[in-house]
């Protein structure tokens, strides 16, 4: 048998023994779903236009007006905005006339880009424009003039933005906004940076070691083609602790059974993969590891490409259930295998195939390739992953991106041979 | 691909549009498509008890109480037999120093399978009561059996044991307290009515939610008293299937 141990180079050897091709392809960090809501929810804004040198006044008199409003829930809006960093859509809407020559640029004799602003106020919700006018007449500049000021109501982003690209791209759709190397929805920015480039070099190593065991429990006819690997991957070592394929048509006797219905759902890859590690952790305990061993279970090896890895006794002792491991899936895993990795309290997780109708991880909708030309697939929307608050564990997740596919129209679907409505 | 239409939630808008798509249920935006149910069970229960929908689901649905209070005195007895014997797995499971979560599994007014958790024995954070139970049903019965086949357990499902359930195709849940860390059912997510390609089942909770309550109570104490050095990692790395601080009342029942 290989052994697995002495570090990267060792394991590099191991896998190549094992005569497979790494899939190529790269890693696109998740969204959570928190961040998918806030990727969505807007709120309709008072924007109020006034000379510059007002702007600070205008700020004390709304403060006074409204002591109650908590302008640190849309500190991602910029309060002061100048009409030259406005989105196309709110400067045509600004500069629309008002049909009489009073306007503050004239008064300023200036151009009105440079000494005009744009203060955006406060949510529609918080005060009417009614009041707001009214408020607005009592005070500088607005206090000697004929005409009201004028105030727009501009829909902005509810929440914070998560990246620079979403910041950029909220500026030129909907209001300036300032975005801090934050993520208040989901994992910061830097832990997804620092982890994606400590698992991207060998992810499409374990997941083509999860299509081929897949493959070969499905050329048995005892499962779908879904497979999964467990990897310790953490500095310098790198340990393949489980290598599980799907057998949810393997009978009680151990006969392929006809394939219908959902088949034995507990013989998932996934909960197969947890089971063979948690016996590992017995047997590393010195504990017998068929204790409460049950054959419907399936969590012994049933090929031997996964009694391979199954034999390893190179689980670290004193372990947790999978704390500090990840998790590689050849699709995205079912509801009931999302939150079995949760429970495992897994650190990292990659799956190739997005499963849109029954998957557990993904959050979000994508574009995707449909009849005529690019359409949204929206996924379940269950973001079982990153889940700190509701499910009590912060899973890092990605999807597996697979670059220069030599059919490009290729449905992964398709290529896998399962059906959309396959429970991975 | 060509589902895409017929899924209720075609676009990124979608998303945000979950809650009104339960609601909607009952305004007939219900599409049946290739096989996507909708959220039909315990919401609909709720907005809709007379239960006006044509369609199977909906009957099924509105014939379930989804309190125990809604219950005639005849059907009270017979859930609560049941979940008396679920109890008692949840004892056995005190005993053995497992987290005290017992189910059985009725067909036809017959207990054809009971489980416990088995988390700590096996290091498996997956070996829920449920799962227990299935794996011994399954060595007899057939999967189809699960469509005739009501759950019992002392806590709400979890969201892995939930899925599982409506994978299985199980007819209907009953359950003791709430989950309200990892509850599938109403108590964190609803797994069990979301929409998804499998047929929804109705839940009824609270059904001897004290006892179920006082066992997980007890538990808890004899850990601590058990180890008092590790006394901080043995909690720390307590168990999947609940925790501590969520033995408050349900939502529902509050
Ligand atoms: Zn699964
Ligand atoms: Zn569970």
């Amino acid at each position: 048998m290989v052994s697995l141990r002495g570090g990267d180079e060792a394991l590099h050897s191991a896998f190549a023994q094992l005569d497979l091709d790494p899939r190529n392809g790269r890693l696109v960090a998740l969204k959570t779903k928190e961040e998918v809501r806030a990727a969505l929810e807007t709120f309709e804004a008072h924007v109020v236009e006034l000379p510059a040198r007002y702007a600070g006044v205008l700020k004390d008199v709304i403060q006074t007006a409204l002591p109650d409003l908590k302008t640190a829930d849309f500190q991602h809006l910029r309060r002061v905005a100048q009409w030259k960093f406005l989105p196309p859509r709110l400067q045509k809407q600004f500069k629309s006339p008002r049909g009489d020559d009073e306007s503050f640029c004239e008064d300023d004799n200036a151009e009105l880009e440079d000494t005009v602003r744009y203060f955006l106020v406060c949510p529609t919700t918080a005060i009417s424009k009614a009041t707001l006018q009214d408020i607005l007449r009592r005070n500088p500049p607005f206090m000697d003039r004929d005409r009201d000021p004028r105030i727009f109501h501009v829909e902005v982003p509810a929440l914070a933005p998560t990246s620079p690209e979403q910041a950029a791209q909220w500026s030129l759709k909907y209001w300036p906004i300032s975005y801090k190397n934050t993520n208040p929805y989901g994992p910061h920015p830097s832990l997804v940076a620092r982890n994606t480039a400590e698992i991207e070099a060998h992810a499409g190593k374990w997941l083509s070691l999860a299509d081929s065991v897949a493959q070969l429990l499905h050329a048995l006819s005892l499962g779908e083609r879904v497979g999964c690997v467990i990897v310790d991957n953490n500095g310098e070592r790198q340990e393949i602790i489980a290598v599980a394929g799907d057998c949810r048509w393997r009978s009680s006797s151990g006969a392929a059974e006809p394939h219908q219905g959902p088949g034995n759902v507990m013989a998932h890859a996934v909960e197969r993969a947890i089971a063979m590690a948690a016996k590992k952790r017995l047997r590393a305990a010195g504990k017998d590891p068929d204790l409460l061993d049950r054959k419907l279970f399936c969590d012994w090896p049933l090929t031997d490409l996964e009694k391979q890895f199954y034999e390893q006794d190179n689980i670290l002792p004193n372990g947790y259930l999978c704390v500090d491991l990840d998790i590689y899936i050849t699709h995205e895993p079912c509801v009931m295998c999302s939150m079995a990795i949760l429970h495992s309290r897994f650190k990292r997780c990659v799956f190739a195939q997005r499963m849109p109708m029954t998957g557990g991880l993904t959050a979000d909708a994508v574009a995707t390739k449909v009849d005529k030309g690019i359409g949204w697939t929206s996924s379940l929307g269950q973001g079982i992953f990153w889940r700190p608050s509701e499910l009590n564990w912060k899973l890092l997740a990605w999807e597996w991106i697979e670059e220069d596919a030599k059919d490009s129209t290729n449905d992964c679907m398709n290529t896998t041979g399962n059906s959309d409505t396959l429970h991975a | 691909m060509s589902w895409c239409g017929c899924y209720p939630a075609a676009s990124p808008v979608a998303v945000t549009l979950r809650k009104l798509v339960h609601v909607a249920v009952g305004s007939g935006s219900y599409r049946k498509g290739p096989a996507l149910y909708a959220q039909q069970t315990a919401f609909l229960h709720q907005i809709q008890p007379s239960g006006t929908l044509e369609d199977e689901q909906t009957c099924q649905a509105s014939t379930a109480d989804h309190e125990p209070g809604a219950m005639n005195a005849e059907d009270r007895v017979y859930h609560e037999r049941f979940m008396r014997e679920a109890i008692n797995m949840a004892e056995l499971a005190l005993v053995s120093d497992e987290t005290p979560v017992g189910c059985v599994f009725v067909k036809d007014g017959e207990i054809i399978g009971r489980g416990m958790n088995e988390t700590n024995r096996t290091l498996n954070g997956t070996r829920h009561a449920e799962f227990v139970a299935i794996a011994g049903i399954l060595s007899k019965h057939p999967v189809s059996i699960f469509k005739e086949t009501d759950l019992y357990v002392t806590v709400e499902p979890c969201v892995m044991c939930a899925s599982m359930l409506r994978q299985y195709g199980i007819r209907a849940v009953y359950f003791g307290c709430w989950n309200e860390r990892f509850g599938g059912t109403g108590g964190v997510l609803n797994i069990h009515s979301d929409p998804s390609v499998d047929k929804p089942y109705p839940v009824t909770g609270g059904i001897f939610r004290e006892e179920a309550i006082l066992l997980l109570r007890k538990f808890y104490v004899q850990e601590n008293e058990k180890a008092p050095e590790p006394k901080q990692k043995r909690t720390r790395e307590l168990k999947t299937e609940i925790m501590p601080m969520d033995l408050h009342a349900p939502k529902q029942c509050a």
